[in-house]
């Protein structure tokens, strides 16, 4: 594989950006090449300029505020940048393609998946109409979609998202380009799934023999499939070598950061909290989202969300709720804090039911369950300050205002942020420092229990390993208890003590999270462990200068 | 590393010097602005030009304009000053403008804000008291108030004011049900913030740029129905309204036409300064939805 000529040459290649952004490059002398039936991961955290490097190749850039402003990009020897608009487009389809991350706004809602896949054909090959139809049913055969003559005439919103990448895949393989880029193809997809699309890419890419250049932040992906790895940062090439090298013996201190903060699978030693008094209990809960029908349609067919849930949570003790998208989880931690209200069931803390409680009562018990949301830019009021952010929970509780003010000004050095910070808007800061102040938002109550909702996944490797040791740091001092909702595993095996699976609104698995971890007694969380990409891979023990 | 946040540079910018800024860069939206201040001015000034009642004979009937310094602007068939007519007049465009769009937008918000933020049984009854108002033409309906309540200046602004709601409250409506189901949202309510608190604290600053903007759509609409009502002879006639001026300039359009026109100019440029006034406040207070 190594002999095999190259497909991709970057050299030196600079992209700059606008006048008035962050930095005036957003690619600094990359060199990158991909050859003939290799796979080079493309990793970074965001901003780095990874998706901006497949726009280059592709010569998608968002011209002319940003462009190439030097290098050189060679595709099977020819140079792309000297090529015409015209000799562009005849390769892009043809010899080259691109997947990209969110299938559903890449497809057009308005036309069937085989019209769309028919469409590369009609634009760069000569073909009858039968020959076409044939074409397209063989590739869709090949991404393996059942029954691909129904799939032919279905529309993108009829087809689930797993298949939706599916038919992606097969829009950009259809031709058998030398070249396919893949930005982030995975990222939107549930753990099963995203193994799924990624064997399935592995296994058409040893039968065409393209070279495949993989954008991803994940280092789980990039152990599955890497022959190759590229790390970015800040548009600066950072390290380049085998995979095997770059994930377990990384060289530059950058890549040693990034490793090290992948959270590894093993979990922590179970603390010993059976003795430890329950503080939240949640017993039979039930909720059915009934869409609600129109004038004259009738009812729609009502989801049942959650099903006979239950669960208790003991002080200092850490629960996670994990599950793919559509399990329910989400929902069960909105019933918890009753921003959803359950069918039935009942949510005691302390000794009194919430589910129960009357407006005014729940408003009052709210300081003792709070809860950190999932997106830090949505949940913090653009329009606020954050001292205000942070202070408005005590004072809605009867706190006097500027003693408020002042406790929020110490809960952002606890959430390890200046107080000088405290008079700025949320959208000043970066994504972590956001989740931060969602913390402190949070503990500004003195809350017993804390529901956090996906509370890193939104954020870049390194940060989320921040966040998840504050997380944890701050629980062990205050003796909060935490329920922790996420949809992934090596997250869980970080923070939790116990975790119970969920599938489809149901609970199928509950345990200390070593165990389950060990010892998986349901089907389908065997079928969830054996899907966290890079399961194979531990995560070298770099930790010695690492933050 | 871990201590993030760094204190905030001292020479930012403020809000108000940003909003500036990104106003300024819409050369039509300064026009606007100017032809505004100008209106404004005039209104203020309406006393020094005329201090006693622009209603009064100020010299011949019909005197073309530029023939008589003491009436520069010509006088209409009763002898009055057009001038002055012009300055009271914006006086008096100013105030229903900015009245009925503060009454207008008032009943829209509330309506609008329940009806988005509660949903259910709430929208359907406020949205359909919407309808049954949208379905009658808004000048038909002016007119059957004004000729329920008569046509002295406040019923008129009172009028135009319940006429005009509709749109925003719809608006509003939208925008609460986009912002609704935001986490803030959720956030705050999280805290034990109750509804009160969540819709006029929490929501409704975030929901406001693009009913700032509306609002000057408004302001320019009341102008119109005004003169419009003063048109055909329904204003108060105890005013020197720019409609009413058009109004009795009519029956000597042709002989006289300055009489119609020059009130008519004033009424299409503070209509237009208001239009281009909103869609500057867009461009600065909404700089997302346009591409830089």
């Amino acid at each position: 594989m190594i002999d095999a000529p190259p497909v991709l040459e970057i050299e030196a290649l600079r992209v700059a950006l606008p006048e008035g952004s962050d930095r005036p490059l957003a690619l600094d002398g990359l060199d990158l090449s991909v050859r003939q039936g290799e796979i080079v991961c493309l990793v970074g955290e965001s901003g780095s300029g990874k998706s901006l490097t497949a726009g280059a190749v592709m010569r998608l850039l968002p011209e002319p505020h940003v462009h190439v402003a030097g290098g050189s990009i060679r595709f099977e020897g020819r140079d792309l940048l000297s090529l015409t608009e015209a000799e562009m487009r005849a390769l892009r389809g043809d010899r080259m393609a691109m997947v990209f991350q969110e299938p559903m706004t890449a497809l057009n809602p308005q036309k069937s998946v085989g019209w769309q896949i028919d469409e590369v054909l009609r634009l760069h090959a000569r073909m009858t109409r039968k020959e076409r139809r044939a074409k397209v049913l063989e590739i869709l055969d090949r991404v393996h979609i059942p029954d691909p003559d129904s799939a032919y005439n279905a529309y993108p919103h009829q087809i689930s998202g797993g298949q939706r990448q599916r038919v992606m895949i097969a829009m950009a393989l259809v031709l058998s380009p030398r070249l396919v880029i893949m930005d982030e193809p995975t990222t939107a997809l549930d753990v099963t799934t995203q193994l799924q699309i990624l064997k399935l890419i592995v296994e058409l890419q040893k039968e065409d023999g393209a070279g495949i250049l993989f954008i991803t932040h994940d280092f789980g992906v990039v152990a599955e499939i890497a022959d190759t790895v590229v790390v970015l940062r800040e548009g600066e090439m950072v390290e380049r070598g085998p995979a095997e090298q770059v994930l377990n013996h990384p060289e530059h201190p950058y890549t040693r950061t990034l490793v090290a903060a992948v959270p590894g699978l093993t979990p922590p030693a179970a603390k010993p909290v059976g003795t430890a008094p329950v503080v939240l209990e949640a017993e039979g809960l039930n909720k059915t989202f009934a869409a609600r029908g129109g004038f004259f349609s009738g009812r729609r067919k009502a989801v049942m969300a959650v099903k006979d849930v239950s669960f208790e949570l003991r002080r200092g003790e850490t629960l996670g709720v994990v599950g793919e998208s559509g399990s329910g989880k989400t929902t069960v931690s909105r019933i918890v804090t009753r921003l959803v209200d359950a069918d039935s069931g009942s949510v005691e803390l302390d000794g009194s039911d919430l589910l129960a409680c009357s407006p005014a009562e729940m408003r009052l018990m709210r300081r003792h369950i709070q809860m950190v949301f999932q997106d830090p830019m949505a949940s913090l009021n653009p329009r606020k300050r954050v001292v205000d952010l942070i202070a408005q929970g005590p004072i809605v509780h009867g706190m006097d205002r500027e003693m408020a003010r002042a406790r929020a000004r110490d809960l952002l050095e606890l959430v390890e942020l200046s107080p000088a910070s405290a008079d700025r808007f949320p959208h000043e800061f970066s994504g972590g420092q956001r989740q931060r102040i969602g913390i402190a938002r949070a503990l500004a109550l003195d809350p017993r229990v804390i529901v956090a909702d996906e509370p890193v996944s939104a954020l870049d490797v390194s940060v989320q390993a921040q966040v998840l040791r504050l997380l944890g740091d701050l629980r062990d001092r205050l003796s909060l208890s935490l329920l922790f909702v996420t949809h992934d595993l090596r997250v869980a095996a970080q923070l939790c003590d116990r975790i119970i699976v969920m599938q489809r609104g149901e609970v199928v698995e509950t345990g200390p999270t070593a165990e389950v971890f060990a010892d998986p007694a349901h089907a389908y969380t065997r079928q969830l462990l054996s899907s966290i990409p890079g399961r194979d891979w531990t995560p070298p023990d770099l930790r010695t200068d690492a933050a | 590393m871990s201590v993030a946040a760094t204190g905030a540079p001292a020479d930012e910018p403020g809000r108000l010097a940003v909003f500036w800024r990104r106003y300024r860069r819409n050369r039509a939206a300064l026009l606007g602005l100017g032809i505004f201040v100008a209106v404004v001015l005039m209104a203020l000034t309406a006393g020094l030009v005329e201090p006693d009642d622009p209603l009064r004979r100020a010299g011949a009937p019909l005197t073309a304009p530029f023939t008589d310094w003491a009436t520069p602007l010509g006088t209409d068939q009763l002898g009055r000053d057009i001038l002055a007519g012009i300055f009271h007049g914006a006086r008096i465009s100013l105030l229903i403008g900015v009245v009925a769009t503060l009454i207008s937008i008032a009943i829209g918000v509330v309506i609008g804000a329940l009806s988005g933020y509660f949903g259910g049984w709430v929208d359907d009854v406020l949205m359909r008291v919407t309808d049954a108002f949208q379905t009658i033409p808004s000048f038909v309906l002016l007119l059957a108030l004004v000729a329920i309540l008569g046509s002295s200046i406040e019923y008129i602004t009172l009028a135009i004011g319940i006429v005009s709601w509709t749109a925003p409250a719809r608006m509003v409506r939208a925008e609460f049900m986009s912002l609704r189901n935001r986490e803030f949202v959720d956030a705050a309510r999280n805290l034990g913030v109750g509804d009160a608190s969540l819709i006029f604290r929490e929501i409704l600053p975030n929901a406001l740029p693009p009913i700032i903007v509306y609002a000057s759509v408004i302001m320019a609409l009341s102008i119109l129905l005004e003169s419009a009502l003063a048109f055909l002879g329904l204003g108060d006639p105890n005013y020197a309204s720019w409609g009413n001026m058009i109004g009795q300039g009519r029956a000597v359009l042709r002989t006289a036409w300055h009489c119609a026109a020059i009130p008519g100019v004033a009424i299409v440029l503070t209509v237009l300064s208001f239009s281009l006034l909103g869609e500057g406040l867009n461009d600065a207070l909404n700089p997302r939805q346009k591409k830089t």
